[in-house]
């Protein structure tokens, strides 16, 4: 409302401007001769000046004058003054066009261009509001801004990474989760929450630091079901179904009737039971739910993000390859793919690395052995 | 002389002054202008070794090599041709793997080609334009969308 | 808020159609009251266009995102002096300073020009209003700056990094004011045009605001070259940029004008001449924006590219350019030639003047449209660079720094050459010396560089020299010399002043050009290096925080002869990470007139970091120079101060009123 008011006050003042002088009398305009004249009476004023300081000779100062003379001479034959006022129904007519061109032309142009109903919205405003009236996303930035101010406030931390984790920004969640780790110190859930994020924010693999976090968590609460749930999952993605199986049998049998894991775990026995090797199956906590970005993906498009993700493992592996850890993370994944002679060309290139008869050659056996895979053909 | 032929002289010393001119200007665009070529346009047209040119393309991946003290070393590819670039100084901030840059300088007699400025583009939004053209026109390269 | 500056913005558009159609139809009819229009309307629409850019430098300040400009060019991380010149560091925000100072141009001509000839003034605001519709029209439908977004994003995308500097807070303004001033003496000459006379007024009032336009300009050439210098990290002053020459060809061009509009203020010669050369220094101006705008050019100046705003910038263009030579080529045989001279005069010496500068601009021209005109007809690409101009540009203005000083020297109408050398003599013995000094006793001074300081030192003393003989030097005792050089015309020290800034600005560049050392290396922590006599020592790279970059600050420490830090030089990677891009801040220490200029590259794998130093020798007095040219105008202006414009009736006794040189 506040804005059709300005508006109109503004486009009333801009058509007073075109109307005053158009209805106001006329002042008599003077001829353009007599400007030229002021100019040219001026000019002999600096002369004397100049002539009287001594900054030029008298001689070109008398040759300067009669050139000044000259043009003023001149001047009576140019044309008369300033032509008669023409016709006064031109002026009306010209008059009435001009003033309400202003009005007709700013609120045309505005209509077509404008958005009336969008109010500014200062961020400091927005972020001032009610918390009830505010998007998930602008908490989120009220959040994040006063924990750019405060970034040593855990608390802070500890609330926005469950959040973070929501909204599928699991890079985020990760930093978050370490950062309320390192402030207020370990608790079951925020590892958990860690281990959650590590592994969603890797596509849904169960990595070696994901387990770590879970590990940690469970040290804190053995009973801590996402941590249980993940690590089975883990278990499932290594190919030792039957040992993810038991795990998850084993929550099934400790979970309260009423907890929300129930469903997440019958599920994944579910699946279990009817692919041996579960194709990659992003580990999916309930409280991940409907939003998780992974099962809004098509089957093919998880497939092939997974695959982007294990090809980036394995390039990094040529360019680094001392890293078991990361042979028996490969050597796994393509196990979890169903790429059985990529898994068993990785473990033989993993094994190659550290020489056949070194320590880790034979935990690279072990650990293939035990994923259904024999180091050669 | 007479008024008509000292005013005929200040005119032509006018011409004679804007025909040099003109003439020297013509002349150092054929001298001094470098022209810009692409990796793949380095076989059609002839570059003799010492002739400055602008060379044009994208920093070939994992050819970086960082020679002793400030000489660099790399690739610039079209993806059908690529040319061995070195340079000593201190590349743009921009310069990275798989990303547009030009190139000025010349060919040494061994075929590598010297640079003695690297520009690589102004912000993450956009590739040196003729880069881009180039590119373009081998049809390697789309626009995306601009923002 | 910013609504309502959208609505004043469009409300700006329709007073600036009104401002171009009434007051024209009123020059033409002779109807006062039309005629009187213009004023009024032209007030009204600056303080609407001022409404409106104040309205979106709000919504910068306040990050309000829900405006498109600013979500695609603020964060509210930024502090806030970067939020707020934000505003024009984008292309629509950049567009609405363009015409907010083109209205308040035109408000300035309606508030001062009240002594002007009615149809003049009339005809000079219709013009004014004409080209602001143009620029309006073009704002509103292709780069609207109030465009909106709903709902609104909670974070933008951050101002380009490397215009996050102080540099930019002012280099754009200044420049614009430069061009966009030379749009009054357009107005002016299309308003005579139009009437088919040239009024005596019209001189006294275009030569005043070409001393505006150029000095504003100067010192937004220089602030641009020294910002390229210090921010983009190469230690450059100027590339030969087509976005640089767009610039410098306006203001090679305004020179000339300002040259000119003397001769016609002073003996009315030239008219038609001046006339054309004010229309060709805003075409350039006009030019200078379409290159920069249209992204026909690649720049850091070329914001986000769209062809409609080329296509559209390129007919408004064509419009004004070629509607103001058609309407020369019609109407300027009806205007009366000036008065006569010698070649050897004055006026023959700014006649001579002129010669140069418009040749040296069309050089410039040349260089910088060539290569856009052959890859449109041939599809050759090639790039025009510091050789070509080295080769044209630089033989074009030797000799004309070299005449610099007679011009002042010599009488109007007819002069003495002879009497003139006489006087500069011992300017002439003084450059002489230094020709000598530098080739004799610097180190690795060529002939070029020698007669380079040479010729900067000829300007320099041949500006003092026409102090000195206008105030009576040689002829009068010390007591009245001094008293004369007290009284002396405030334009007088205005010419020495401007022509002085050209002699440092020469200096500078001859000293950094020729003097000048570099090394690059491989640093670790702990090395030295030397470079021209200074010793540096690199402390090592430390990680620092700001409020929306993280950086590596590499110390060095600048050592004295025994070993002992003096002061520290540092210099930092600057790393992004809403935009991902990295910056170069150089380091940079005066010494004197000199700099010692550092710059960091990458760090390699082994912790050695890639270090590149100069010695840049008078550096500094390459702007100084341009500092003191404007210090020049604004001299001369102050001259002119009191009698803007024609005179008015209402004048006070002219007795106490300093005026300009010699008739």
């Amino acid at each position: 409302m506040l804005f059709w008011v300005i508006a109109a006050i503004l486009t009333l003042g801009a058509s007073l401007a075109v109307l005053l002088p158009l209805a106001g009398g006329s002042k008599g305009a003077s001829a353009a001769g007599d400007h030229d004249l002021e100019v040219y009476r001026d000019q002999l004023s600096e002369l004397d000046r100049d002539a009287a300081r001594g900054l030029i000779q008298p001689a070109e100062a008398e040759e300067a004058r009669a050139e000044i003379a000259r043009r003023i001479l001149r001047l009576g034959n140019a044309d008369p003054a300033a032509k008669a006022v023409g016709p006064s129904t031109t002026t009306r007519l010209v008059a009435t066009v001009a003033v309400l061109a202003v009005p007709l032309i700013s609120w045309g142009f505005y209509s077509e261009l404008g958005s009336p109903d969008l109010p500014s919205q200062p961020l400091s405003a927005r972020l001032a509001k009610n918390p009830a009236d505010s998007s998930v996303d602008e908490l989120v930035a009220r959040a994040e801004a006063h924990l750019a101010a405060n970034p040593s406030d855990g608390r802070g931390w500890d609330v926005l990474a469950p959040i973070y984790l929501r909204m599928q920004r699991f890079p985020d969640a990760v930093g978050a989760y370490r950062n309320a780790i390192r402030l207020d110190g370990e608790s079951a859930a925020r590892q958990a929450g860690l281990g959650e994020a590590i592994a969603n924010a890797a596509g849904g693999i169960v990595s070696a630091e994901a387990q770590d976090a879970f590990e940690a968590a469970l040290k804190l609460d053995p009973a801590n079901p996402k941590a249980n749930f993940y690590l089975a999952m883990g278990l499932a993605q290594e190919g030792r179904v039957p040992e993810a199986v038991a795990a998850w049998q084993k929550m099934l049998g400790t979970l309260p009737q009423d907890s929300l894991w129930r469903g997440a775990v019958e599920q994944a026995l579910a699946e279990s039971a009817n692919k041996p090797v579960a194709a990659g199956e992003p580990a999916k906590g309930p409280d991940a739910g409907e939003v998780d970005a992974a099962s809004s993906m098509s089957p093919q498009d998880r497939q092939a993000m997974i695959e982007t993700m294990v090809a980036g493992l394995d390039e990094k592996l040529r360019q680094d390859p001392r890293n078991a850890e990361g042979w028996m993370q490969l050597v796994r994944s393509y196990v979890v793919l169903g790429k059985a002679d990529q898994a068993r060309d990785a473990l033989n290139r993993g094994i190659a690395v550290f020489g056949p008869d070194s320590e880790e050659a034979r935990k690279f056996t072990a650990f293939a052995t035990s994923l259904g895979l024999t180091a050669t053909e | 002389m007479t008024r008509k032929q000292k005013r005929l002289s200040v005119i032509v010393a006018g011409l004679a002054f804007l025909g040099a001119a003109t003439g020297l200007t013509f002349y150092a665009l054929g001298q001094k202008a470098s022209y810009f070529y692409m990796p793949a346009d380095l076989t059609a047209a002839s570059v003799q070794p010492g002739q400055r040119i602008r060379l044009g393309g994208l920093v070939e991946k994992g050819t970086i090599q960082r020679g002793q003290g400030a000489t660099v070393a790399f690739s610039v590819t079209d993806t059908q041709k690529s040319v061995k670039v070195m340079y000593t100084g201190i590349l743009p901030d921009l310069f990275r793997e798989q990303q547009g840059v030009i190139t000025e300088g010349s060919f040494g007699p061994d075929g590598v080609f010297v640079a003695d400025s690297v520009l690589a583009k102004h912000d993450e939004s956009y590739m040196p334009k003729e880069v881009a053209d180039g590119l373009k026109a081998k049809g390697v390269w789309q626009e995306s969308k601009s923002e | 808020m910013v609504e309502t500056g959208h609505f004043a913005l469009v409300l700006s558009f329709a007073l600036a159609l009104v401002q171009t159609l009434v007051p024209l139809f009123g020059a033409r009819t002779g109807n006062p009251r039309m005629m009187a229009v213009g004023g009024p309307v032209a007030v009204t629409g600056f303080a609407l266009t001022a409404f409106s850019f104040a309205a979106l430098a709000t919504a910068y300040a306040s990050s309000d995102f829900s405006v498109a400009s600013v979500w695609e060019n603020s964060h509210s991380l930024q502090p806030l002096i970067y939020k707020i010149t934000g505003t024009w560091g984008n292309h629509e925000g950049s567009m609405l300073l363009w015409v907010l100072i083109l209205t308040f141009f035109g408000a300035l001509v309606a508030v001062f020009g009240g002594n002007l000839p009615a149809t003049l003034r009339a005809n000079v605001l219709a013009v004014q209003g004409a080209i602001g519709a143009t620029f309006f029209l073009f704002i509103l439908t292709t780069s609207n700056p109030f465009a909106r977004l709903n709902p609104a994003p909670i974070e933008g995308r951050d101002l380009n990094p490397i215009l996050q500097d102080l540099g930019l807070a002012v280099h754009p303004p200044l420049l614009y004011l430069g061009y966009v001033g030379f749009s009054i003496c357009f107005s002016f000459s299309v308003a005579a045009l139009i009437e088919g006379r040239i009024d005596a007024s019209w001189a006294r009032w275009v030569r005043p605001w070409t001393l505006v336009a150029w000095m504003f300009l100067t010192g937004g050439i220089a602030m641009g070259s020294y910002w390229a210098y210090y921010e983009l990290g190469w230690g450059g002053f100027w590339f030969w940029d087509p976005v640089e020459n767009a610039s410098f060809m306006p203001w090679l061009a305004g020179t000339a004008l300002l040259h000119s509009a003397i001769v016609m203020e002073k003996r009315s010669a030239l008219k038609i001449w001046t006339l054309l050369l004010a229309i060709l220094t805003f075409s350039l101006s006009l030019l200078g924006t379409f290159l920069v705008r249209s992204g026909v050019l690649t720049s850091v100046h070329a914001f986000a590219t769209d062809p409609t705003r080329g296509v559209f910038i390129l007919c408004i263009l064509t419009l004004f350019i070629g509607g103001s030579l058609a309407l020369f080529a019609l109407r300027s045989s009806r205007l009366t030639a000036g008065g006569l001279f010698h070649p050897i005069s004055r006026e023959g010496a700014l006649v001579l003047n002129n010669l140069f500068l418009t040749t040296a601009t069309a050089t410039v021209l040349v260089g910088t449209l060539y290569p856009l005109a052959l890859e449109a007809v041939t599809g050759d690409k090639i790039s025009v660079g510091a050789p070509f101009f080295d080769l044209t540009f630089g033989p074009l203005m030797l000799p004309l720094l070299a005449i610099v000083p007679f011009g002042p020297l010599l009488a109007w109408k007819r002069g003495d050459v002879f009497a003139a050398a006489q006087r500069l003599m011992a300017a002439f013995a003084l450059a002489l010396a230094a020709v000598l000094v530098t080739a004799l006793f610097v180190d690795g001074a060529s002939v070029f560089a020698a007669l380079g300081v040479g010729l900067a030192v000829w300007l320099v003393c041949g500006a003092l020299t026409d102090l000195a003989v206008k105030s009576g030097a040689g002829s009068v005792a010390p007591a009245i010399m001094l008293r004369r050089f007290a009284g002396l015309p405030r334009s007088v020290f205005g010419t020495a002043l401007a022509h002085l800034g050209l002699g440092l600005t020469l200096l500078g560049i001859v000293g950094t050009l020729s003097f000048g050392a570099e090394k690059i290396l491989s640093m670790r922590a702990g090395e030295t290096i030397e470079l021209s006599g200074h010793t540096l020592r690199f402390e090592g790279l430390y990680p620092a925080q700001g409020p929306n970059y993280s950086e590596d600050r590499g110390r060095f420490a600048l050592l004295g002869a025994d070993g002992s830090t003096i002061s520290e030089i540092t210099s930092a990677k600057r790393f992004y990470p809403v935009r991902q891009m990295t910056t170069t801040e150089s380091g940079i220490k005066t010494i004197g007139f000199s700099q010692l200029y550092l710059s960091l590259g990458d760090e390699a794998t082994d912790g050695s970091v890639v270090v590149r130093l100069w010695w840049k020798p008078l550096v500094t007095l390459i702007w100084g120079g341009g500092l003191v040219m404007m210090a020049g105008a604004a001299m001369s202006l102050m001259d002119r101060r009191l009698r803007v414009g024609a005179p008015s009736r209402r004048r006070k006794p002219t007795g106490a009123v300093p005026s300009a040189g010699l008739p």
